[in-house]
């Protein structure tokens, strides 16, 4: 099912929580909403569920308005980012409540609603833990509960908030991959909201970056990593070294002539540059106008921090490329930059 | 495209009165049948009923309402009232502050019992704690023969019986109020204050004191106004002789038992309004504090 | 110097403990535990024939009776509006929430006898709706309503205040899972809801209920006093007391003393699984 949103905006008090936020959500893809937190992304998903109605715009569910509808007439799943078990029943019980909730016309007899919820709870690999409580589960089992529960009513969008948030590094990247998995079987049309620009680059088919309650840019996660689109975007996605410069001639001067690199666009005048650390090649040579002065070498890569007329630049690369290099703190170094990304001021 | 015709869509409920009060929209249903309910409820039972007693002692006129309330009899009974509630609030806060201490901070064998019995008062009805207490404190009660043979102090009849009834009551107030406190006091601070090279006592004294200090002014202040009002553990040990002994609660009795409807409103808005201030200066003092401390 | 001779820094002293212990136990024991012994020794003063004697008398029975009527009407309405309340105000945002809680505060911070007399003042013959009720025929003062309402108004907060700061504390996220889930109002409320404040409900229905049944203040307002009709057992014991029929008045404030204690007893239990259970959802 796709969603359409147009011009839709919310205020909290005095607090402009989305500001005209247009978006489509394409049929079958896993689409990520990333933006720090108070981006207006959870808003929005709570908006889509239903479950918070905003000052102006439309929502379209299949092409038909949605907003008059309540959640329940919406047929979305919706897992929440505590994952709001209802903690005096058990994992069963949970899965089985959007079934047994029907008004009983349109529920099923209870051995298939029992059929259902096994089905369900053996996809999310938690089939021995049916007659556990919430409390008894992991952080981990407890959103794939919340999950299977999302799934039970057969919901044409699945909306997830924040999904992996509470869980630790190494659970989260295990679940990120099944989730994975697991909407390349079902192919039902999703949304995650997440803050975190690893999972979503990772997990998205597109990418919603959001910020202060717009949407700065909506791409694939090669797209949004490559071409940035704003300063934000840039900023948000991934690590990156940050110049203010001087552009003229199609060249942006940094650190009082330290460095001039080219750059595409036409910005002109008072600027500011970005790098990503991996794009920044450091070669050691007597007499450069560089110094080494921090090394960090971590599993297989490095970073290396240059001190270069004053400014502190961050290069990555892998371990082998360093070692070959040779290079010991405090050693000239000279720095050579393809291109910078430059917004104006 | 549809955004402006979809704006009447979203709200459907927009236009009925207990909606637009809200704050902020929930999904959930349920607000106007819930809030009308229990305003509904409230007016009934608490305001209308208040309403009245307001409408009563307003309608005797200025000069009638100070008529009623300046005379020597009213004056001392608010003499009575106050002062003992004062007194048994003030010893409530040093034993209650004893008692909580020491339950959360000692071990002993039927800690869990006495932590029970502490709520008694709460549970134990006035009239029955009344008769209980005047025949215990009575010159012929355990407790009362022995001080009144020893040292000749009659405690029933006498206002100490009322201190001694409205401490009863008060306790469980500043214990429970403190309890908690105590309870989740961090115990990084006073060990912070330990390697600093504090005393134990100046740890107490400046460390944990000043935390609890806000509580017990409550646990003090919720004592003091349970004292004030408190009727029924009271007058079976008072021994009501008006002017030494005589609490405000049993004026009202006595006024309605002489059918003057008036009066009794007059002294019981009087005392509403004196407790009301005694309690917002006491809450004032007390978020004063609170600043100070923020914890 | 720390005067503490033992291992942790933040011991007392043995000799204070003893001390503050002692100190603690004795106060309570003079203050707390010695009235409530008294009530029973009272009450056996003339031994177990009397004793019973003065139970099963026609008119103790009558007020027990009476007390039992008042409370089961008073408890239940102030559950059902204790339950109406803590909803609207721990899930809902609205402008004057605070004034509204200080309201349901409020007759906690009245003395018993005021609430009894505004309802005199209201419902009584010289009141401002009594000529009016009494021209139809309805008798509220010195009559059961009286007492009824009387006690609804000293018992008003027990139920709500207990629910609300739980229903805050546990936020609206799995009635929102409930409605995304399909679920009505009503399911939501009595499959979700309900289940999660059941052992908070049964608390505050339990203070309730003491209160209900001892309470002696309000109700000695607007009762009348009339022996049989109007007497509930706090009442009772008072009528007794001021006879001189001292056993008679122990008898029955025993049989509220007892259930004080039972009151006690199940509070504690309910502290101690509702305590876990709450933790157990605490640390997640």
């Amino acid at each position: 099912m796709a969603i359409q949103v147009s011009g839709i905006t919310k205020q909290f008090g005095s607090y402009r929580a989305l500001d005209s936020v247009d978006l489509e959500v394409r049929s079958g893809e896993l689409l990520a909403l990333l933006g720090p937190s108070g981006s207006g992304k959870t808003t929005l998903l709570r908006i889509m569920a239903g479950l918070e109605s905003p000052d102006a715009g439309s929502l379209q569910l299949n092409g038909e308005e949605a907003l008059g509808l309540k959640p329940r007439d919406r047929q979305v799943g919706f897992v929440f980012q505590h994952y709001a078990l209802f903690r005096h029943m058990t994992v069963f019980d949970n899965v089985a409540f959007g079934l047994k909730v029907r008004p009983r016309a349109q529920r099923l007899p209870n051995a298939e609603i029992k059929r259902r919820v096994s089905e369900l709870l053996e996809l999310v690999q938690l089939g021995h833990f049916a007659d556990r409580y919430p409390a008894q589960l992991s952080g981990g089992q407890r959103q794939r509960v919340a999950l299977a529960r999302a799934l039970a009513i057969e919901p044409k969008v699945l909306l997830l908030d924040e999904p992996f948030g509470a869980l630790d590094a190494k659970v989260r990247k295990e679940l990120r991959r099944w989730l994975r998995k697991l909407h390349d079987e079902i192919h039902i049309t999703s949304v995650f909201v997440t803050h975190d620009q690893e999972e979503a680059l990772e997990l998205a088919d597109r990418v919603v970056v959001m910020s202060q309650g717009r949407i700065e840019q909506i791409g694939s996660p090669a797209e949004v990593y490559d071409h940035p689109s704003s300063a934000f975007v840039y900023e948000f996605l991934g690590q990156v070294n940050r110049f203010d410069c001087m552009v003229e001639g199609g060249l942006a001067h940094i650190g009082n002539g330290a460095l001039a690199i080219p750059t595409d666009g036409d910005v002109r005048g008072a600027a500011i540059a970005y790098v990503r650390p991996h794009d920044l090649g450091v070669t050691p040579a007597v007499g450069g106008p560089g110094r080494v002065s921090g090394i960090h070498v971590v599993g297989p890569d490095a970073r290396v921090e240059i001190e270069l007329g004053g400014l502190f630049l961050e290069a990555e690369m892998d371990r082998e490329r360093f070692t070959s290099l040779g290079m010991a703190l405090g050693d000239s170094c000279s720095v050579h930059i393809d291109r910078a990304r430059v917004f104006a001021r | 495209m549809v955004a402006t015709s979809s704006a009447d869509v979203a709200f459907p409920e927009k236009g009925s009165a207990v909606t637009s009060i809200l704050k902020k929209p929930s999904v959930l249903p349920g607000f106007g049948l819930t809030l009308g309910f229990t305003l509904s409820y409230l007016g009934v039972i608490v305001l209308l009923p208040l309403g009245a007693l307001i409408a009563k002692a307003s309608g005797l006129g200025w000069y009638g309402f100070w008529g009623a309330v300046l005379t020597p009899r009213v004056f001392a009974a608010f003499e009575v009232s106050f002062g003992l509630s004062l007194a048994a609030a003030a010893v409530n806060a040093v034993f209650g502050f004893i008692v909580a201490w020491v339950l959360v901070r000692y071990e002993f064998p039927g800690k869990r019992l006495v932590d029970a019995l502490v709520d008694l008062p709460f549970a134990l009805p006035t009239a029955v704690a009344g008769i209980a207490l005047s025949a215990l404190y009575a010159p012929n009660g355990w407790v009362g023969k022995p001080l009144n043979e020893l040292f000749g102090l009659k405690v029933a009849f006498t206002p100490i019986g009322i201190a001694i009834a409205l401490t009863f009551v008060g306790l469980p107030f500043v214990v429970r109020t403190v309890q908690p406190i105590l309870q989740e006091l961090p115990p990084e601070e006073e060990e912070a204050a330990v390697s600093l090279g504090a005393t134990r006592g100046q740890t107490f004294w400046q460390v944990v004191f000043p935390a609890v200090l806000p509580a017990l002014v409550t646990g003090f202040a919720l004592s003091f106004a349970r004292g004030v009002g408190e009727y029924g553990s009271v007058i079976f040990i008072a021994g009501n002789m008006p002017g030494l002994t005589e609490i405000l609660p049993l004026l009202i009795v006595i006024k309605l038992e002489q059918y003057d409807y008036a009066g009794a409103a007059a002294v019981g808005a009087s005392m509403l309004l004196v407790s009301f201030v005694m309690l917002l200066i006491l809450n004032i003092l007390q978020h004063w504090m609170r600043s100070r401390h923020a914890r | 110097m720390p005067a503490s001779s033992s291992a942790s820094a933040l011991s007392d002293p043995a000799w204070m403990r003893r001390l503050l212990i002692a100190t603690a136990l004795a106060f309570l024991a003079l203050f707390l535990l010695l009235p409530l012994v008294a009530v029973f020794a009272e009450a056996l003063r003339r031994g177990v024939g009397a004793y019973w004697t003065a139970l099963v008398d026609e008119d103790a029975l009558e007020a027990i009776k009476l007390t039992l009527i008042v409370a089961a009407i008073a408890v239940p309405a102030n559950l059902v509006f204790g339950v109406a309340a803590s909803w609207c105000v721990a899930k809902f945002d609205f402008y004057g929430k605070n004034l509204l809680i200080t309201l349901i505060d409020l007759p906690f911070s009245v003395s018993p006898v005021i609430s009894g007399l505004i309802y005199v003042l209201l419902f009584g013959l010289n009141g401002a709706i009594g000529p009016f009720l009494k021209a139809q025929g309805i008798q509220i003062i010195f009559a059961v309503p009286g007492l009824v309402l009387a006690t609804i108004f000293v018992t008003f907060p027990f139920v709500a205040r207990e629910l609300i700061p739980l229903m805050q504390e546990q936020g609206t996220e799995e009635e929102e899972a409930a409605l995304v889930l399909g679920a009505g109002g009503w399911q939501t409320f009595w499959r979700v809801t309900l289940p999660n404040i059941k052992w908070g409900l049964l608390y505050g229905v339990l203070l309730c209920n003491a209160r209900a049944m001892g309470e002696f203040g309000a109700v000695s307002v607007v009762s009348g006093h009339i022996r049989g009709y109007t007497n509930t057992m706090p009442l009772h014991v008072e009528i007794l007391y001021n006879e001189y029929n001292f056993v008679a008045a122990f008898a029955v404030a025993s049989v509220l003393a007892m259930l004080a204690l039972v009151t006690l007893v199940a509070k504690s239990a309910l502290e101690w699984r509702f305590g876990a259970e709450l933790a157990a959802t605490r640390h997640k």
